[in-house]
């Protein structure tokens, strides 16, 4: 058991149009059959941290149902467990809505922690990463701070809310909003490895600064006075912080040597079951390089497509490029092109939708098309 | 401790012989079906779906992986503070020495204390390697609206194959008035489909009876519904209308997947009200079904965890199982974990859990008069 505790933290910085306006980023379906919170806490689970605070801004009701328990993360129920925290006070701006004043929100829960460490991953990227091996390192090179960031060479597009790391040697000088710059960046992962009691004062110091400080702001503007260091990540890093970098990681992990470096037999992404039953296929179904769940009536045809739980696909539709999302229904003869297909969403009229390449288009939950 | 008015006795003791090497090292119960189950998902998840907490599991035959399976009481949503599934292999007893079960009767009969201790009213005794969905709540209030001392499951069959079923007799009112084990002549077409309901106190009686009876085979057909029947016991026949398979052969149990591939298929696996459940695995990787870019699929039930990137056509394909490129699978079973070789060509073929069919091998046969089992690797 590592000598951790575990927070996730909500990331409200991030802002995914349409999509969020029904559930935080941690809950969006990821690649079929996982939410994307399954990420950090099966990384965490994996890593033998089995104390996990979950921290929620807003719309609390798709991620409780989710995690429920955490029996399906492995988390055992009698000695370790997963909190739900939701914040306790309504915030007057939103500005105020930042990691620090949710952490503040329920500051009795980290002092009650036993454990000396506390790791914090962030509830909107995708990455496997043992946080044990992490934590071993920050023990052993000394640092006060450890974070984690991935060499990224597209940084001008979609990392516009994350922030970087400016570095001399595997030393932290910066941590700075990404403004696209420059193609090559050291993205900022929004990993850290600390003690317990220097989160503690990082909060205190941050809410002396400014009410608005977010735990990037305070460790960016500590850099100079404590030690801090980064760790490179290696695999596959994707940040779900637009609908655009939503969909480019989900066709991305369609491409099987590509998924190879996310998903492994001995690290497991572990996720709540649905019971549904396997998928038929129909004698008119044409399905090439696609992920399909199950619970699914294929009919028509599909191409270079994410297919979620229980989606129906009727005869002769043509579904291409699509992340279609649970329960979802695509009608006979409907051609949809490069669509993220919300929960429940029915296209049974319009027959065709199609984004212009290079696009996404977003078709609202539980809407009739 | 609140009283629990039913308990559950599944028999999954037998060996299952008839399905050859899928049944050396697994009991028939542990049998993997459908693309993600094991055939005992089946009665446990008609347990849970009816209301019914408490579910023993009576093992014998090769149960290892059969009892850590069904011990995940959890999978079925048995493992609140009242409910739980409980393995019971035969045990050495302070009064007698070790026995194995003797007969179906008997593997109850050795479990009296177990059921004493949750003093129900009624006992339900199932078999664990039938396939179909059941509301044993229903069934229970008929036995309790008639006031029977045992009530049997019976479904019609057609007349050619009574003989090979226990046979119910029955009067206008669904009064068992005989029963025959596997008649020549048969004089009516309900069969006994293994399930029964008990008034537990009757039941207890007889089985205690039983067991010191040195002429009994301690089997619930051939002794105990005979014994009741002498007695003038009031036993009802329950008539089941749906889909319901004894998977005794490689044939059947190879058909009984075949089913699933019919849109119409009365099984229905796909009813939000009457899940199936069972372990979520999605093979190695835990993805979703991969089906990559030279896929060619025509009629299949393909489930998590799979990846396809050849020929399937009218197949089923069970979790974390292979279909290489240019390879085709052709009226075939995949059990879990199979690779089929790029170019291999399997046809008319049943193929076992983790079997590897090495690449352009070809095994199975269109016009074969019976399903190939493969249970070694080619």
């Amino acid at each position: 058991m590592a000598k951790a505790f575990g927070i996730v933290t909500s990331s409200p910085e991030h802002k995914v149009d349409g999509m969020q306006d029904y559930r935080p980023i941690g809950a969006f379906s990821f690649l079929g059959r996982f939410r994307v919170i399954d990420f950090p806490i099966s990384n965490f689970s994996n890593s033998g941290i089995n104390n996990i605070q979950v921290y929620i801004t807003k719309k609390p009701r798709s991620l409780v149902a989710h995690i429920g328990t955490g029996r399906h993360y492995n988390i055992n129920s009698k000695r370790g467990r997963i909190q739900i925290i939701v914040p306790n006070e309504e915030l007057v701006n939103s500005i105020y809505n930042t990691n620090i004043n949710a952490l503040f929100s329920n500051i009795d829960y980290i002092r009650r922690q036993t454990k000396d460490y506390v790791v914090i991953a962030p509830s909107c990227m995708v990455f496997a990463q043992n946080y044990d091996e992490l934590l071993q390192e920050h023990v052993k090179s000394g640092a006060d701070i450890t974070l984690l960031y991935h060499k990224v060479f597209d940084a001008r597009e979609g990392y516009s809310t994350c922030n970087a790391l400016t570095l001399d040697g595997d030393k932290v000088t910066s941590v700075t909003p990404n403004l696209g710059d420059e193609d090559n960046k050291d993205m900022f992962m929004e990993s850290y490895v600390m003690k317990k009691d220097l989160l503690l004062d990082l909060m205190f110091a941050a809410r002396e600064t400014s009410s608005v400080y977010t735990l990037a702001n305070i460790v960016n503007a500590k850099c100079g006075e404590l030690d801090v260091r980064a760790v490179e990540h290696h695999g596959f890093f994707a940040p779900i912080t637009s609908l655009e970098t939503y969909y480019k990681a989900n066709e991305a992990l369609i491409d099987i040597d590509e998924s190879a470096t996310l998903f492994t037999s001995d690290w497991p992404i572990y996720t709540r079951t649905s019971d549904s039953c396997p998928t038929q296929f129909y004698d008119e179904a044409e399905v090439k390089n696609s992920l399909i769940s199950n619970g699914c009536e294929v009919h028509g045809t599909v191409e270079d497509s994410v297919i979620g739980r229980g989606v129906v696909i009727g005869k002769g539709a043509v579904v291409k490029g699509c992340i279609v999302l649970a329960y979802a229904e695509i009608g006979e003869n409907v051609v949809i092109q490069n669509q993220v297909v919300d929960k429940y969403a029915k296209i049974v009229h319009e027959n065709k939708i199609l984004a212009e390449p290079g696009s996404v288009g977003y078709i609202k939950h539980s809407d009739t098309l | 401790m609140k009283q629990t008015e039913m308990l559950a006795m599944i028999l999954a003791g037998g060996r299952g012989s008839r399905l050859h090497d899928l049944t050396n090292k697994v009991a028939k119960p542990a049998v993997a079906y459908g693309g993600k189950y094991r055939i005992v998902d089946f009665p446990l998840s008609n347990c849970a779906n009816s209301g019914i907490d408490v579910v023993g599991v009576l093992t014998q035959y090769e149960s290892v992986l059969l009892n850590s399976y069904v011990a995940k009481g959890g999978l079925w949503g048995l493992d609140t503070k009242d409910s739980g599934v409980f393995v019971l292999t035969p045990r050495e007893k302070a009064d007698s020495g070790l026995e194995v079960f003797r007969g179906t009767a008997d593997a109850i009969s050795q479990n009296i204390d177990f059921i004493d201790s949750y003093n129900p009213e009624y006992l339900l005794v199932l078999s664990g390697d039938h396939i179909y969905k059941m509301n044993y709540d229903k069934m229970l209030d008929c036995h309790k609206e008639k006031d029977a001392a045992a009530t049997i499951a019976v479904m019609p069959v057609p007349i050619e194959e009574a003989s090979r079923f226990g046979i119910m007799i029955t009067d206008d009112d669904d009064n068992i008035i005989d029963f025959e084990e596997k008649p020549a002549n048969p004089r009516s077409t309900l069969a006994s489909m293994g399930i029964y309901i008990f008034s537990w106190p009757r039941l207890r009686e007889l089985l205690v009876a039983d067991m010191d009876d040195p002429n009994s085979d301690h089997d619930f057909g051939k002794n105990i519904i005979p014994t009741l029947l002498n007695a003038g016991d009031k036993l009802v026949a329950f008539k089941f209308e749906g889909y319901w398979k004894d998977v005794g052969t490689i044939d059947s149990l190879w058909e009984a997947n075949m089913d699933l591939l019919d849109e119409n298929c009365e099984l229905n696996l796909d009813d939000p009200t009457w899940k199936i459940y069972t372990e979520d695995s999605a093979g190695l990787l835990g993805l979703p079904a991969y089906i990559g870019p030279n896929a060619d699929i025509d009629r299949a039930y393909i489930t998590q965890g799979c990846r396809v990137d050849g020929k399937v056509k009218n197949s089923v394909i069970f979790t974390g199982a292979t279909v290489g490129t240019g390879a085709q699978v052709i009226d075939s079973v995949l059990m879990p974990g199979v690779v089929v070789g790029d170019g291999a060509v399997v046809t008319r073929a049943l193929v076992a859990d983790n079997v590897k069919i090495a690449a352009d091998a070809v095994i199975g046969s269109a016009d074969s008069k019976e399903i190939l089992l493969q249970a070694q690797d080619v």
